[in-house]
């Protein structure tokens, strides 16, 4: 039976720290099919297909069976490399001193197995760009710092802290357990857990230090929940589960404490298995958000803030009438119809005003960051909303649409319905606001629209994407372009577009030097838009290499035509360039 | 909609930005910027809008006018930064410093801000066309306007080093300010700190130390100067955490130490009346502390110090041990040099930090001049004797075992461990025997002391002699237990020993009295009959007696007395006066050891209980002896001694050297044997190495003697010479 497999991995930059060749992951034994399996059997089997489809229905997987093993476990077991691997990519724990980890490593069938492990134990897989950054925003708090550098000279891997920059946003609360500090944001905590935030609108409320007196709370396991908070990853040492446990309960997290109950029980029960011989207190558990509900997790928690935020922000529509009704609504929402998001900034852009959180908006956005620590320096038109008492930033040059939807991905990571006609606005505001992310995230949702655009339209995409930077889209774009040059050829709008860019180079030692060569690579982002565009065309049309200099020279002459014949048109029709 | 004119109708440059058809949208831009960039170096940016600064250079960035808003900021902040350094350079004298850290502090937080508002460039052009970020070209532009500008640049070194030298005199400067500029300087790059101030700096520190040690050293003695240079290293270590960077440290604390220590270290150890030699003799604990600490900075510092101290203290032992005045007295001899130890032991300990190797270089001259006399092994052998005789009365235990384990201290330095064996040994002997050891444990606790140090084999015999005494006492209670009728008459008291394990000399038996002998006689059957195949032969050296006398006025005493003395005393039981030659007859006593009892019976005044006539000093073959009845004494007992040389003479000193040779002899065999044994063959050279380590913890063995033995060795066909290499010895066996 002949299985057709996507050719082997690619091994791409990031893995080449191990010496793992292509061929390690074919295998010669033809794999099984579990059409109907589950998770584990499809590890077991191999069956990648599978697998790949029950991983993309979003479980769990770092889940245990009734055997307590995890799909890891299984492809370990039985050697699938490209299993593994999947299973890893996808979030799969494999870190030293956990159950599941170690578990894992003492499983490996072979060498190879044990190196993948390795390698992605070294690098655990990387947070998505909203926790990357609320978690360097908390690493950035000096006292969080401080410990984080302390654990990991104790224990070597424990979660590494990077380096943080130096101008992260400021917490504005700090936590004192047993006089040790941890720092944090009342936005995140709060959105975190109904515990927190009813705290910080009560008793909390004007305070920006808290000290807990409990003897029994534990600094390490309260450190390692505050991470949760900002990260969705929860790194604790076994010995402090007990204590997160009850933290968790009192701070209401409900699905967090029975994850830990069933853990805890899991490494009570464990224990017995294991041989003990290894240090118990370096043993360590690791929980991915993803192993928890989805409305359980960081996104959808900030979601809610953003939702919450957002409904009070539309009462701030400035009607048609002017200012004096502005001020009126904001004296009526200033006796208390929005005191449960807490918004500590607006942000006027166009004709309505936003109510945000500073902390996520300089956690995201550098642009935000720079600009509300010099709300002092610079001029901002405080003024204008007399009885607010929050910051006030207006944003000019920009749709009020797109600011929502900007914000939605700052707050959540995700977009949901962007019109294509907003999609350049967006990139706009992706690169104004240094959200590269965003980029991509708006490329995601444009590309299957570009499939049905008119020439004409793909043009203008792809001057668009090149300024903004935008490599997918820009890629297409070439690739369409090149694929059907004479279609283009034959549109106005392409040879006008030849004329407002950069002629390419004429140096034909850059042509020789094939597409990926590695010194080509230089510029890769923001290379010459005519240069890629005949890689393009000689990949798909030339001759065989030994002519392709010929072909090279055919491409430019004709280039050259083409901007003739669009200069021709200028001058016959000025106005075609002017106003849109 | 908000945005009504973006329609589908896509043109080419439907851009929302319609600035981008205007051509100078470029220059009109810039000028904005740059206004803003002016009104920030003018403290004025409360009136500018940070958003709309950014969001024009980011259009600007946008539509590939990055090259242009680079170099405009380029030539814009270059432009102020001259201004500045123009009204840094106008400054007057002391406000140069300040204004120029005025400025610098305004210049970064202008950098700052503009850095924020260039930020989109920071993150896309400045990577992409990989040009220098805007905060590091602010840096460089200041270093290359102000801080490199020719009226500035030699001023502020200048300035500098006024300062450090100013506080370097004695006076009260800004550190603060100071500390500011050093960091803006080392913010800059530390090739800037180094190339404009480090260097120059430690230039002029050598220059100043140099000047300033040569004239501490002419002025003032070692112990000062030490103290002034102390501070200064101190003051410099100082000023590099107020101010300085931390690595400089190192630096300028090697420029101290070259200029202050190293170059003036021999002159300085050796400076009269106030050097090491000065400061040793007087314990100055501290002077030599601060010495140890200062030198120890330096390379060769430290082995300066020691080989002075060396040769001093070898210098002073070796008059300790050679001058005959203090060889008088071998108690006061050890007790001096134990002195000695223990004042350069204290100077190691509190100024030197117990260096090892200070240890080391104390322990190898101790070794050195104690080995340089003789007689060292005997002295210590009596030392101890002393001590242990008398010196540790009403002593607690814990000082008899520091007394103790001083004078192990000095048994290890000595080379010919086996001669003190010898004297020990005879000095043990004659402290059991006579009965006046003070302290069993202390006796005991130093052959446990002497065991430790050198093996089983060493005590074996000195604890074979407090076995016998042990088994003296049992046979004796024995032997009265079965000799009930002896009640009545004189008591003996016989100490069997073992021979070997005691010094005994073959000596020959003097005529007991007969009361005396028969009692022995006794003894002897009774021995004999209870241990088979033993031979008994009697010491009439080693005795001694008890006896109860009535003089002529009745007064009635109790002599304690040798064997020899009583043999004499009870002749007069039965005759008032004998000759020397009639006593000799009698008591058949050697003479030596006569002529010594008589004097000590004689001679000595108030222990005289007898007359001799002539009443000469000395014992003359025909003198005439009477019991003298005018003696007096107020103590009912009277210990009469014999004259002992304490110390041996000369003939008996040749004489216990001549036993120790001979001792020597069979270990040296024995080791030969024993190397030859496992080796098979070994060349002459090797062996003599090999016997040599091997008895070394006993004595150093001398090396043609080693050659005789093996000579006598082959003789005996233990050995034998290689037919073909003569120097090879082979094994035979």
């Amino acid at each position: 039976m002949s299985v057709e497999r996507p050719s082997s991995w690619t091994v791409d930059s990031d893995i080449d720290g191990i010496d793992l060749d292509p061929s390690d992951f074919g295998s010669s034994i033809p794999l099984k099919k579990v059409p109907n399996g589950d998770i584990f059997e499809a590890s077991r089997a191999g069956d990648i297909d599978r697998l790949r489809y029950l991983l993309e229905t979003g479980l769990n997987v770092n889940a245990r069976d009734q055997w307590d093993s995890v799909a890891l476990y299984y492809a370990c077991l039985a050697g699938h490399l490209d299993a593994a691997r999947m299973l890893l990519e996808s979030g799969a724990i494999c870190s030293e001193h956990t159950f599941d980890g170690d578990r894992c490593h003492y499983a490996a069938l072979n060498l190879k197995v044990r190196k993948l492990l390795k390698a992605f134990e070294a690098r655990p897989p990387p947070l998505a760009p909203l926790q990357a950054a609320l978690r360097e925003t908390f690493l950035g708090c000096g006292a969080n710092r401080a410990f984080i550098e302390q654990a990991a000279s104790l224990f070597p891997g424990f979660a590494s802290a990077g380096d943080p920059k130096y101008d992260t946003f400021p917490p504005d609360v700090t936590f004192y357990i047993q006089g040790r500090p941890i720092q944090g944001h009342r936005v995140i905590l709060s959105a975190r857990s109904p515990f927190f935030k009813k705290k910080f609108e009560a008793d909390w409320e004007d305070r920006n230090e808290v000290r807990f007196s409990k003897e029994k709370l534990s600094y390490t396991a309260l450190y390692s929940l505050l991470h949760f908070f900002y990260s969705d990853r929860l790194e604790i040492s076994v010995d402090d589960m007990e204590d997160l446990v009850r933290i968790c309960k009192v701070c209401k997290c409900d699905s967090l404490q029975k994850t830990l109950e069933k853990e805890l029980i899991h490494q009570k029960y464990a224990d017995y298995k294991a041989l003990r011989d290894a240090d118990n207190s370096q043993k360590r558990f690791i929980l991915q958000g993803s192993s928890l509900p989805a409305e359980d997790r960081l996104p959808a928690a900030m979601s809610r803030l953003l939702e919450a935020s957002l409904s009070n922000s539309s009462a701030y529509s400035i009607s048609p009438n002017g200012g004096n009704s502005l001020i009126a609504s904001v004296g009526k929402l200033q006796i208390g119809e929005f005191v449960n998001d807490l918004a500590d900034v607006c942000v006027k852009v166009g004709k309505r005003v936003f109510r945000c959180h500073q902390v996520v908006l300089a956690s995201r956005s550098e642009y935000f960051r720079a600009r509300i620590s010099r709300m002092k320096e610079f001029y901002e038109e405080r003024d204008e909303v007399p009885l607010s008492k929050l910051p006030y930033l207006e944003e000019h040059d920009l749709a009020m649409e797109t600011f929502e939807k900007m914000i939605e991905y700052m707050y959540t990571d995700s977009l949901k319905e962007v019109d294509p006609d907003q999609a350049e606005e967006m990139f706009d505001a992706a690169s104004r606001y240094l959200l590269f992310p965003l980029k991509r995230a708006v490329a995601d949702v444009l590309l299957p629209h570009l499939e049905m655009v008119s020439p004409a339209e793909l043009c203008h995409w792809l001057t668009l994407s090149d300024m903004y930077g935008v490599l997918k889209i820009r890629e297409y774009c070439l690739d369409m372009i090149a694929c059907n040059f004479e279609t283009f050829a034959d549109t106005p709008e392409f040879r006008a577009m030849l004329l407002t860019l950069p002629p390419p180079s004429g140096d034909s030692s850059l042509r020789t030097t094939v597409p990926s060569a590695p010194g080509a690579a230089v510029n890769i982002d923001q290379g010459n838009l005519l240069d890629d565009l005949r890689e393009k065309w000689l990949e798909a049309e030339a001759a065989e290499l030994d002519k392709r200099d010929e072909s090279a020279l055919l491409f430019d002459n004709r280039l050259e035509m083409l901007m003739l014949v669009a200069k021709q048109e200028n001058a016959a029709n000025p106005s075609d360039g002017g106003e849109g | 909609m908000s945005n009504p004119q973006k329609k589908r109708n896509f043109q080419i440059e439907a851009f929302k930005h319609k600035v981008v058809v205007d051509p100078k949208y470029a220059d009109k831009t810039w000028k904005i910027l740059e206004h803003a960039i002016h009104e920030i170096y003018n403290h004025n940016s409360s009136g500018l809008s940070f958003e709309e600064l950014y969001r024009n250079a980011y259009n600007m960035v946008l539509h590939k006018f990055g090259e242009k808003l680079y170099t405009g900021l380029v030539t814009t902040m270059t432009a102020h930064l001259k201004e500045i350094s123009k009204s840094i350079e106008d400054a007057q004298g002391g406000l140069f410093l300040e204004e120029l850290n005025r400025k610098w502090n305004e210049h970064n937080k202008a950098l700052q801000m503009i850095r924020d508002i260039l930020m989109y460039m920071d993150r896309t052009f400045i990577p992409s066309t990989r040009k220098t970020p805007v905060h590091e070209l602010g840096l460089i532009l200041w270093r290359d306007n102000v801080i490199y500008a020719s009226n500035i640049r030699t001023r502020l070194l200048d300035t500098l080093l006024e300062l450090v030298h100013r506080e370097r005199t004695g006076e009260v400067i800004n550190r603060g300010l100071m500390r500011n500029i050093i960091k803006m300087l080392m913010d800059l790059g530390s090739s800037v700190y180094q190339e404009e101030f480090e260097q120059q700096f430690l230039e002029v520190s050598a220059e100043f130390y140099k000047g300033e040690s040569q004239k501490f050293i002419e002025c003032c003695d070692c112990g000062e100067y030490l103290k002034k240079a102390e501070k200064r290293l101190n003051e410099e270590m100082e000023r590099v955490t107020h101010y300085l960077d931390g690595k400089s440290e190192a630096k300028i604390t090697n420029v101290v130490e070259k200029e202050m220590i190293e170059n003036h270290m021999l002159t300085l150890v050796h400076m009269e009346n106030s050097g090491l030699v000065k400061m040793l003799l007087d314990d100055r604990y501290e002077d030599l502390g601060r010495m140890y600490t200062l030198f120890r900075r330096v390379s060769n510092g430290l082995l300066t110090i020691r080989e002075v101290m060396t040769s001093h203290i070898r210098e002073i032992g070796k008059q300790l041990v050679t001058d005959p005045e203090k060889l008088k007295d071998p108690v006061e001899f050890v007790q001096r040099l134990l002195d000695e130890k223990d004042k350069y032991d204290s100077i190691i300990n509190l100024a030197f930090s117990n260096d090892k190797m200070f240890q080391n270089a104390l322990n190898s001259s101790f070794e050195y001049f104690i080995n340089l006399n003789a007689r060292s092994p005997e002295f210590i052998s009596l030392f101890v004797d002393d001590k242990l005789r008398k010196g540790l009365k009403g002593v607690t235990e814990e000082d008899v075992e520091v007394i103790l384990d001083k004078v192990m201290m000095l048994f290890r330095y000595l080379q010919e461990k086996d001669v003190f064996e010898k004297y020990y040994k005879q000095h043990l002997a004659k402290r059991l025997l006579s009965g006046k050891t003070v302290s069993d444990d202390a006796e005991r606790s130093l052959i446990v002391k002497l065991k430790t140090e050198c093996g089983y084999q060493f005590t074996s015999k000195l604890e074979g002699m407090f076995t016998d005494m042990k088994t003296s006492q049992d046979t004796m209670q024995g032997f009265y237990s079965s000799h009930l009728e002896l009640g009545e008459g004189p008591t003996l008291t016989v100490q069997v020993l073992t021979t070997g394990s005691w010094p005994t000399q073959p000596t020959v038996t003097c005529n007991l009295p007969a009361e005396m002998s028969t009692l022995c006689e006794k003894f002897r059957s009774y021995y004999l009959g209870t241990h088979t195949g033993r031979r008994l032969s009697w010491q009439t050296n080693m005795g001694t007696a008890d006896i109860k006398a009535t003089f002529g006025k009745g007064q009635k005493h109790e002599l304690n007395v040798s064997t020899y003395q009583m043999c004499v005393l009870m002749l007069f039981n039965n005759s008032d006066r004998l000759s020397y030659k009639e006593i000799e007859q009698a008591t058949e006593i050697p003479a030596s050891d006569l002529k010594r009892c008589l004097q000590s019976l004689a001679l000595v005044k108030g222990k005289n209980v007898l007359r001799k006539e002539p009443m000469s000093k000395d014992i003359g073959e025909e003198d005439a002896f009477f019991v003298n009845d005018k003696f007096v004494s107020k103590f009912y007992k009277v210990k009469i001694g014999t004259v002992v040389a304490q110390k041996e003479s000369e003939p008996e000193k040749q004489e216990t050297r001549q036993r120790v040779e001979e001792d020597r002899k069979p270990q040296i065999e024995a080791a030969i044997v024993r190397i030859m044994k496992s080796r098979r063959v070994l060349d002459h050279n090797n062996i003599i190495t090999e016997v040599t380590k091997q008895l070394q913890s006993r004595f150093l063995a001398n090396p043609t003697e080693i050659k005789k033995r093996i000579e006598s060795l082959i003789e005996r066909d233990f050995l034998e010479r290689d037919n073909v290499d003569r120097k090879l010895y082979r094994y035979l066996a």
